[in-house]
C-alpha cells in the first residue's frame, strides 16, 4: 500500500482559528500550528495535502502556511455538517487511495527518532490496511475522545486489531466494549488524532455524523488496526492547550534550557514576592 | 475412613452430587458423624471453590443442628464458651468454629456445643455466599470503574447538554422514566436467588410479565406504577424526594449521601450511587460533593431526583422497590450519557446494566431479592434464565453460574396474540393486606437446596417441570390450564419446599373463593416469595368483574376476622392491571409540560412559600410561577391549593393519634396513674433502667450441681429425624421411681386434682415483631394437615389427656387488655375448638403505659450489651438508623408517655409474674375451687411452650416431692438467651438475663428455664400468706398480692413497637416498659421449689418465627403432633 495524500480538517466552528496560532517549534523557528502539521506530514513522505476549511478561510490559511503553501489544496465545507462530512468533502481529492488524516487543532510530538506520522504511515504500508494512532488513557479522560476496543496482535509490538469504535464512551460502555487485554485496569486506547484511512470509509461517511461512527463500520468491513505511536498529541483547542503544546515542543527542542530557566525564574520570583509580603 | 459426604460435593456426576444428606447419613453412629464433620472441616478449609466450601459448611451445620442431637444420648448437657459466642457476635465465624471445636475436643460432644457449631457454620455459609455475590456485583463489567473512582477530578460522567438547556420560562427540563412492575408466573421454586442461580444455573428459570397497575376504585386506568424524575437545579446540592413516603432531603456532602437509614430516602441515595453519579468508590474520601457536581453538571448546579410509585402498597410481591431502584438508576444513567438514548426505550445491553446496578443498589441499601425483580425494565412476557459461567466471566472457576441471567422476551410464537388479553380478562390481582418480610424464606430455600434435602429437591424438579408446562400452555393459549398449573405449583412444590409460603389467611381465602365461584374459579397464583400480600386469582372471564368486587369483600371480611391473629399491614385492595409491552421508557418534559407529580408540590411548595421572595433562586421562582399556573389550568392539579394551605400551618398530618381515646382506655383498664408517675420519675432520675436491672456485681453466680436438678429426660422418647427411635428411654421408664411417679400422677389426674393455666396475656413481641397481634391466635403451622393456632394446640393436648383418663381438665387462659377480647371472640367462633372441659379466662388486672426510652438505656442496649454485628453494609445501615432513633428519643422527650401510635400499641402488659396472682384477684380460682374442691395442682406454661402437656409422671413427681413450685428446665443451646438456672450466692434459683451482672455468667449456666411450672395451690397460697378461705376476701387478696409484688424486682425493658402508616409502610421504635417475672419467685427464701430437666421437645419455646423452620424439621413438630389428636 502506498500513501501519497493527506487530509487536515479545520472547518469546525470553534476550531477554524486554531491552525493559525503561532508557536516556536523544536528548531526555535516561529511557525503556525498549520506549518507544524504540514511539516509532520512531509516527514512521512507525503506531499499532496488537502485542507478542509470554513468557506472563506482559505486566505488566512495560505498566509499561515508560509513557504509550504504551494503544497496545499483547499476544500471548503459548504455547510457545518460535522466531522464526518468534513472528511467526506475530500472524496474527489482522495479518489481511490488510502490517505493520512490529521486534525487541524492538534500538535503531534514524537518521542522516537521518527515523527508520529512517519511511524504510522510505515505501519499502514507494511500492514496494508487502515491504521489509527492510539494512546492508552485512564477512564476518567474518555469523555474527550473517540476510543477503540480490540485485541493485541500476537508477535507485533504496539499493534491491535480494532473490533469496536465508540465516540466519547462512558466508562460503563468502555468496560463492556473496549477492554483490551494487556492494558492496565481502567485504561483504554483512545484516538491520537491521526489515522491512515482506506477509501472504503467514504461509503460510511454520509450516514455518520462523527468520523468514529464511520470507522466503527470500517472495522466491521475490513481489517483495521490501532497502533500505539511513540509520541504525544496535544489538543491546542483545550484550555491552556496552546501553552501546553508550546511547552512540550520547547522542552523537546533546542530551547529546552532557556524555557526551563524561564519557568524556574517565574516560580522563584513568585515565591520571593510571596515571602516578602505585600 | 473416606468421607461419603465429600463425595457428594465433589463428584462430577450430577446424580451423585445431587444426593441428599439424609440419604447418605442414614443410620450413622455418633463417631461416624463426628468423623464426617472433621473431614468436611478439613475439606472446606482447603477448597478453593466457593460452592464446595459452602456446601461443606451447610452439611456440617445440618449434622450439628438436626442429626447429632438425636444420637448424643441422654441429657446432652454442656457449656458454650463465651469467647466463641463473642466471635459469633462479631462475625468472626472462623474463629468461633475453632473455639467451639476446641471445647468439643476437650469436653466431648454435647447438645449445647453442637447448637453453637451449627449456628457458626450456618452463618459462615451465608457470609461466604453474600461475599461472593458482592464480589460478582463489583466485578460485573460496567460496574468496575465505579469502585475505582475516588476523586471528583477523575469523574468521567457528564450530564447531557439537553438537560442543561432551560426552556422559555426559565425552567430546566425534566427527564421522566416510567417503569412497569413484574409479576411472576413461576419462579421455579425461588430459583432466582443469586446464590442458587450461581449454584444450579440449569434450574434457575423465571417466567415473568411486565405490568401496568392501578388500584381498583381509586385510579382511572392502569399505568406504569413506578416513576423516576431527574432535573438540574441551580444549587450545588442533591435534592431527593419520595412522593409516596412524603419525604425530601437536601444533601450537601458525601457523608450524608452514604447515610442510608437516616431518613426514608435510602433507596434514592442507593440509586444515585449505583448509577455512578456519585460512585461507590468515593465513599469515605472526604471529598466535596459540590466539586463533584460542578464536574458532572456544571459549577453552581446540582441535581434533583424525585420518585413516585403512585401509592402502590408495600408487600405487593410485584417487586415495586426493585423496580423503583431500577427506574431511578435508568433515569440517572440516561441523564449522564450512560445510555445511547436520552428518551425512549433502553437497549438490551443497557437493561442488563440497569439490572446489575439495581443489585448493587440493593446491596448498598441493605436489602436484597432475586435477579428477576428488575424484570419490569424489560417489556412483555419473558423467560429469564440462569447462565453457565463462561471463560471470560468473572464467576469462572468460582461458581457454576453467572450472577446475571439472560432475558428472552416471548414473541408471538411463544405467546400467541390471544394470550395477553386472555390473561388480562381472567386474572384478578389483589393485595391481601399482609406485608411480611420475605427474607427468611429466601434463606430457608437456599439452605434446603444447597443441602439437596430429598423431598425439597424433588419438589424443586417438579416446580421446574411446571414452568415448562406453563410455557407450553402459553403457546397453546390455554389460560385455564395455566390457572391449574399455578394452583398445582402453590399447593404442591412451593409448600413442600417452604410451608411458610402459605398461611391460614391465604388458604381460607382460596377456600371461600372456591366455594363461592365453583367451576368459574380457575385457580390461584402465588406472586413473588410468599402469599398473603400480592396474589392472583384466575376466573372464567365472564365473571371477572363480579369476582373483583367479591374478592374485595371476601378479603376485607376475612381480614377483620383474623386481624388479631395475623399481622395485616393495610386494608386489602384489588388492582386493575394490563401487560406492558415497552418495559422502562423515558420522556423529556419541557417548558409548560416540565411538571413533577402532584404530590411533589404539596411537599415542597410550602417551604418555597416561606422563603423571602428576594432569596429565591431563579429556578425556585420559576417553580412557584409554574405551580401557580398549573393550578389554574390543569384540573388534576386543582386540589393542590387546599393541600398547600393544610401544610403551611402545621397540624394533624394523619400520623398523630388522639390521646383522648388512649386516656379513656387507660381509665377503663384500671391504669394506676400514681404508680406510672413514680416509674417515670425513677426512670428519668436513673433509679431504674437497663443498667439498674442487674444484680450487684459481687453476687456469685455459678452453674448448678448435678444433684440440684432432677433429670427426667430419660422419661421421654426422643424421636429421630427419620421417625421415633424405639427403645430409647425404655430403661428409664422401667425404673421403679418413674412408675411410682406415673401412678401417683395418673391418680391425681383421674381424681380431678389438676388444672392447666396457659399464659396468653403477653403480646409476644419477638413473635409478632411489635405488630400488636395476639400470638395465641396465630395459625402458625400446619399440624395433621391443618393450620393450628397456639391456643388450639394447647387445648388439643388437654383434651387428649383428659380423654385418656376419662376426666375433664379445667383449662384456664390468662388474658390481658390486649388479648382478652380477641381470644374470647376467636374461641367463641371456633366453638372452643371442641374442648369439653371447663374453659375459663383469667383477665389481667394490670396495665402499663409505654414510655419514650432514655437515650442512656438505648446506648446501654446497643453499646454495653453484646449485639450481633451485621455484615459491613447492613451494619452501616443499622448504625445510621440507631443514630436516628437517638434523635427521635431526644425530640419526643425521654421518659415521656409514648402516645404517637394507635392506643393499644401504647399500652403494655406488666409481665407474667402477675398472672398466677391474678387468679386470686379476679375470682377465677375461687370459682374453680368451689366447683372442684378436689383441685390441688396447676400446670402453668407459656403460650409458646408447645410441647408442654399434663404428663402424669411429671405431675406425680411434683406431688411426691412436695414442693410449692416445680420448674421444668432444659439443657441450654446457643439460642437460649435470657437467663437460666443458677446457684446465686449458694441458692439454687432462676435468674433472668436482664439481671445478669456479667454477660459471660449466662454462659456458665447449663440449664435454661422453660417456664413450665407445676404449682401446689395450697402451698403457693401459703407463700402469699393466704388460705383457700381467704380467696373470698378481695381486700385480703389484694393486699397479699401487693405485698409479695413489692418484693419482686421490676425490670425495665426496651421492646420493639411497630408503627404503621401510609400504604403498608412500617417503622419500628424501641419503647421502654417495665415487667415483673415469674421465675423470680424462686429467689424467695421461704418458697420450696424443685427443678426438673425435661427434653427440649417438651420444654423449648417458640419465641421467634425464625425458629419455626428448625422446629418443624428437628422433630419438635412431630412430637407435638403425637400429643394432639388429628
Amino acid at each position: 500500500m502506498n500513501i501519497r495524500k493527506a487530509v487536515i480538517t479545520a472547518a469546525g466552528k470553534d476550531q477554524r482559528s486554531l491552525p493559525l496560532q503561532t508557536l516556536i517549534d523544536r528548531d526555535g523557528e516561529q511557525r503556525s500550528v498549520l506549518g507544524v502539521l504540514v511539516g509532520e506530514i512531509l516527514s512521512a513522505g507525503i506531499e499532496d495535502i488537502c485542507l478542509v476549511v470554513w468557506p472563506g478561510d482559505e486566505g488566512s490559511y495560505v498566509k499561515a502556511a508560509g513557504e509550504v503553501r504551494g503544497r496545499l489544496h483547499f476544500i471548503p465545507q459548504a455547510e457545518p455538517k460535522g466531522y464526518a462530512d468534513a472528511v467526506y468533502c475530500c472524496r474527489d481529492f482522495i479518489g481511490n487511495e488510502p490517505f493520512l488524516h490529521l486534525l487541524g487543532d492538534h500538535i503531534y510530538l514524537s518521542l522516537a527518532g521518527r515523527s508520529c506520522a512517519q511511524q504510522l504511515v510505515e505501519v499502514a504500508m507494511s500492514e496494508s490496511c487502515a491504521v489509527s494512532a492510539v494512546q492508552a488513557v485512564r477512564e476518567g479522560k474518555l469523555r474527550y475522545y473517540g476510543a477503540v476496543g480490540g485485541r493485541r496482535l500476537s508477535d507485533r509490538q504496539r499493534l491491535y486489531l480494532i473490533q469496536k469504535v465508540l465516540e466519547k464512551p462512558t466508562p460503563t460502555e468502555a468496560e463492556l466494549e473496549l477492554v483490551v487485554p494487556g492494558l492496565r485496569a481502567g485504561h483504554y486506547l483512545r484516538f491520537f488524532g491521526m489515522h491512515v484511512i482506506t477509501p472504503a470509509v467514504m461509503e460510511f461517511l454520509p450516514q455518520s455524523s462523527h468520523l468514529s461512527q464511520a470507522l466503527a463500520k470500517l472495522a466491521d468491513k475490513e481489517r483495521y488496526l490501532a497502533f500505539e505511536v511513540e509520541g504525544q498529541s496535544y489538543d491546542v483547542g483545550l484550555r491552556f492547550g496552546l501553552l501546553t503544546a508550546q511547552l512540550a515542543l520547547s522542552l523537546q527542542g533546542q530551547d529546552r534550557e532557556e524555557v526551563l530557566a524561564l519557568v524556574i525564574e517565574l516560580l522563584a520570583t513568585r515565591e520571593r514576592m510571596r515571602r516578602q509580603g505585600p | 475412613m473416606s468421607s461419603k459426604l465429600i463425595a457428594i460435593i465433589t463428584s462430577a456426576d450430577a446424580h451423585v452430587r445431587n444426593q441428599s444428606l439424609e440419604a447418605v447419613c442414614r443410620g450413622m453412629s455418633l463417631p461416624e458423624f463426628l468423623e464426617e464433620c472433621q473431614q468436611l472441616e478439613v475439606f472446606r478449609r482447603g477448597s478453593q471453590n466457593l460452592y464446595e466450601r459452602v456446601r461443606a459448611l451447610f452439611l456440617v451445620y445440618a449434622i450439628h443442628r438436626f442429626h447429632l442431637p438425636t444420637v448424643l444420648g441422654r441429657g446432652g448437657r454442656g457449656l458454650i464458651p463465651f469467647e466463641g459466642y463473642t466471635h459469633l457476635l462479631h462475625r468472626r465465624f472462623g474463629e468461633a468454629i475453632e473455639t467451639f471445636l476446641d471445647t468439643q475436643q476437650a469436653s466431648g460432644p454435647s447438645d449445647a456445643i453442637s447448637s453453637a457449631l451449627a449456628a457458626a457454620y450456618y452463618a459462615l455459609g451465608f457470609q461466604t455466599l453474600a461475599e461472593q455475590v458482592r464480589r460478582s456485583v463489583k466485578s460485573a463489567r460496567g460496574n468496575q470503574w465505579m469502585f475505582r473512582m475516588g476523586h471528583p477530578s477523575d469523574h468521567p460522567l457528564l450530564v447531557r447538554p439537553e438537560l442543561l438547556r432551560k426552556s422559555g420560562n426559565g425552567a430546566f427540563p425534566i427527564l421522566r422514566e416510567c417503569t412497569p412492575v413484574r409479576m411472576d408466573l413461576s419462579h421455579s421454586g425461588w430459583s432466582d436467588i443469586f446464590f442458587l442461580a450461581m449454584d444450579y444455573p440449569e434450574g434457575a428459570r423465571v417466567l415473568n410479565v411486565s405490568i401496568d397497575l392501578g388500584v381498583r376504585g381509586r385510579d382511572r386506568a392502569p399505568r406504569p406504577p413506578v416513576e423516576a424524575y431527574f432535573r438540574i437545579i441551580d444549587e450545588p446540592v442533591l435534592k431527593l424526594a419520595s412522593v409516596d413516603l412524603g419525604a425530601t432531603v437536601v444533601i450537601s456532602n458525601l457523608k450524608e449521601l452514604f447515610d442510608f437509614a437516616k431518613d426514608y430516602l435510602g433507596l434514592l441515595k442507593a440509586a444515585v450511587i449505583a448509577s455512578g453519579i456519585v460512585p461507590p468508590g468515593i465513599e469515605g474520601s472526604e471529598e466535596s460533593l459540590v466539586e463533584l457536581l460542578a464536574r458532572v453538571v456544571k459549577p453552581g448546579h446540582g441535581i434533583e431526583i424525585v420518585s413516585c410509585v403512585n401509592n402502590i402498597p408495600k408487600g405487593s410481591r410485584l417487586a415495586v422497590s426493585t423496580s423503583l431502584l431500577a427506574s431511578l438508576i435508568s433515569v440517572c444513567m440516561r441523564a449522564t450519557n450512560q445510555a445511547r438514548h436520552l428518551t425512549g426505550l433502553l437497549s438490551e445491553q443497557e437493561r442488563r446494566i440497569v439490572a446489575a446496578r439495581a443489585i448493587l443498589g440493593e446491596w448498598l441499601a441493605g436489602s436484597g431479592g432475586g435477579w428477576q425483580d428488575s424484570g419490569g425494565v424489560w417489556p412483555g412476557i419473558k423467560l429469564i434464565r440462569g447462565v453457565l459461567a463462561g471463560e471470560s466471566d468473572p464467576e469462572n472457576g468460582i461458581s457454576r453460574g453467572r450472577l446475571l441471567p439472560r432475558h428472552d422476551i416471548l414473541g408471538e410464537s411463544d405467546a400467541p396474540p390471544g394470550v395477553r388479553p386472555g390473561l388480562q380478562d381472567s386474572l384478578v390481582l389483589v393485595h391481601g393486606g399482609m406485608a411480611q418480610n420475605v427474607g427468611p424464606i429466601l434463606e430457608m430455600v437456599t439452605e434446603r437446596y444447597l443441602l439437596r434435602l430429598e423431598s425439597e429437591w424433588k419438589a424443586r424438579q417438579e416446580a421446574i417441570s411446571i414452568l415448562d408446562l406453563i410455557l407450553t400452555l402459553l403457546r397453546e393459549g390455554d389460560i385455564r390450564g395455566i390457572a391449574s398449573a399455578t394452583t398445582r405449583n402453590f399447593f404442591g412444590p412451593i409448600q413442600k419446599i417452604i410451608p411458610w409460603a402459605s398461611n391460614y389467611y391465604t388458604e381460607s381465602l382460596i377456600q371461600r373463593v372456591r366455594s363461592e365461584f365453583g367451576e368459574k374459579f380457575w385457580g390461584f397464583w402465588m406472586l413473588g416469595g410468599m402469599s398473603g400480600g400480592g396474589m392472583g386469582f384466575i376466573f372464567d372471564p365472564a365473571c371477572k368483574e363480579a369476582a373483583q368486587t367479591r374478592l374485595q369483600d371476601l378479603m376485607c371480611s376475612l381480614k377483620s376476622e383474623l386481624s388479631s391473629a395475623l399481622p395485616f399491614a393495610m386494608e386489602p385492595v384489588v388492582y386493575d392491571f394490563s401487560i406492558n409491552e415497552h418495559g422502562t421508557l423515558a420522556q423529556m418534559l419541557d417548558g409548560e409540560a416540565a411538571l413533577l407529580p402532584q404530590g411533589y408540590y404539596s411537599l415542597t411548595v410550602p417551604n418555597l412559600v416561606r422563603i423571602e421572595p428576594q432569596r429565591l433562586t431563579p429556578a425556585q421562582r420559576v417553580e412557584l410561577l409554574t405551580f401557580g399556573s398549573v393550578c389554574r389550568s390543569k384540573p388534576e392539579y386543582g386540589g393542590l391549593v387546599e393541600t398547600l394551605f393544610d401544610r403551611l400551618v402545621p397540624q394533624s398530618d394523619g400520623r398523630t393519634y388522639s390521646t383522648s381515646e388512649l386516656l379513656s382506655l387507660l381509665n377503663e383498664l384500671g391504669f394506676d396513674h400514681a404508680q406510672h408517675e413514680q416509674i417515670r420519675t425513677d426512670l428519668r432520675t436513673g433509679r431504674i433502667g437497663l443498667a439498674q436491672n442487674l444484680l450487684p456485681s459481687n453476687v456469685e453466680i455459678k452453674d448448678v450441681d448435678e444433684s440440684d436438678v432432677f433429670d427426667a429426660t430419660g422419661w421421654f422418647q426422643v424421636p429421630r429425624r427419620s421417625g421415633i427411635e424405639k427403645g430409647k428411654g425404655e430403661a428409664e421408664r422401667s425404673d421403679s421411681y418413674y412408675r411410682e411417679c406415673k401412678e401417683r400422677g395418673e391418680y391425681a389426674l383421674a381424681s380431678g386434682q389438676i388444672a392447666v393455666l396457659t399464659l396468653a396475656s403477653g403480646i409476644g413481641s419477638r413473635w409478632t415483631q411489635g405488630a400488636g397481634t395476639v400470638k395465641a391466635l396465630h395459625p402458625f403451622c400446619k399440624l395433621h394437615g391443618r393450620h393450628r393456632t397456639f391456643i388450639e394446640v394447647h387445648l388439643a393436648k388437654s383434651r387428649s389427656t383428659a380423654q385418656r383418663y376419662g376426666v375433664t381438665i379445667p383449662h384456664l387462659i390468662s388474658t390481658s387488655y390486649l388479648t382478652h377480647q380477641p381470644i374470647e371472640e376467636y374461641l367463641r367462633r371456633e366453638k372452643n375448638y371442641g374442648y369439653l372441659g371447663p374453659l375459663l379466662f383469667s383477665p389481667g388486672r394490670s396495665v402499663g403505659l409505654r414510655l419514650v426510652p432514655m437515650v442512656r438505656d438505648l446506648r446501654f442496649l446497643w453499646e454495653e450489651t453484646s449485639q450481633q454485628q451485621l455484615d459491613e453494609q447492613a451494619q452501616k445501615v443499622r448504625d445510621s438508623l440507631r443514630a436516628a432513633l437517638v434523635q427521635w428519643a431526644l425530640q419526643a422527650g425521654e421518659g415521656n408517655d409514648y402516645v404517637d401510635n394507635v392506643p393499644l400499641q401504647c399500652l403494655h402488659p406488666v409481665g407474667h409474674w402477675y398472672e398466677v396472682p391474678n387468679l386470686f384477684k379476679n375470682g377465677i380460682l375461687k370459682r374453680l375451687l368451689e366447683e372442684r374442691p378436689q383441685l390441688k395442682y396447676l400446670m402453668v406454661h407459656n403460650i409458646d411452650t408447645l410441647g408442654a402437656s399434663v404428663d402424669p409422671a411429671l405431675l406425680g413427681l411434683h406431688i411426691l416431692q412436695g414442693n410449692a413450685l416445680g420448674f421444668e428446665v432444659i439443657t441450654r443451646r446457643i439460642e437460649d438467651r435470657g437467663g437460666g438456672l443458677a446457684r446465686v450466692d449458694g441458692k439454687v434459683r432462676l435468674v433472668e438475663g436482664l439481671a445478669m451482672p456479667h454477660e459471660e455468667d449466662e454462659f456458665r449456666l447449663s440449664y435454661y428455664n422453660s417456664n413450665t411450672t407445676w404449682v401446689d395451690l395450697d402451698k403457693l397460697l401459703q407463700v402469699f400468706g393466704l388460705t383457700r378461705d381467704d380467696l373470698d376476701s378481695r381486700l385480703r387478696v389484694d393486699e397479699a398480692v401487693r405485698n409479695l409484688a413489692a418484693r419482686m424486682p421490676a425490670y425495665v425493658t426496651l421492646k420493639d413497637v411497630k408503627k404503621r402508616w401510609g400504604y403498608g409502610q412500617e417503622d419500628i421504635y424501641p419503647i421502654a416498659q417495665f415487667e415483673k417475672l415469674w421465675g423470680d419467685m424462686t429467689a424467695l427464701p421461704e418458697l420450696k421449689s424443685m427443678f426438673v430437666s425435661v427434653p427440649r421437645l417438651r420444654g423449648a419455646q417458640l419465641k421467634d418465627p425464625a425458629q419455626l423452620d428448625g422446629w418443624l424439621r428437628d422433630g419438635s413438630a412431630s412430637y407435638v403432633e403425637s400429643l394432639v389428636d388429628s
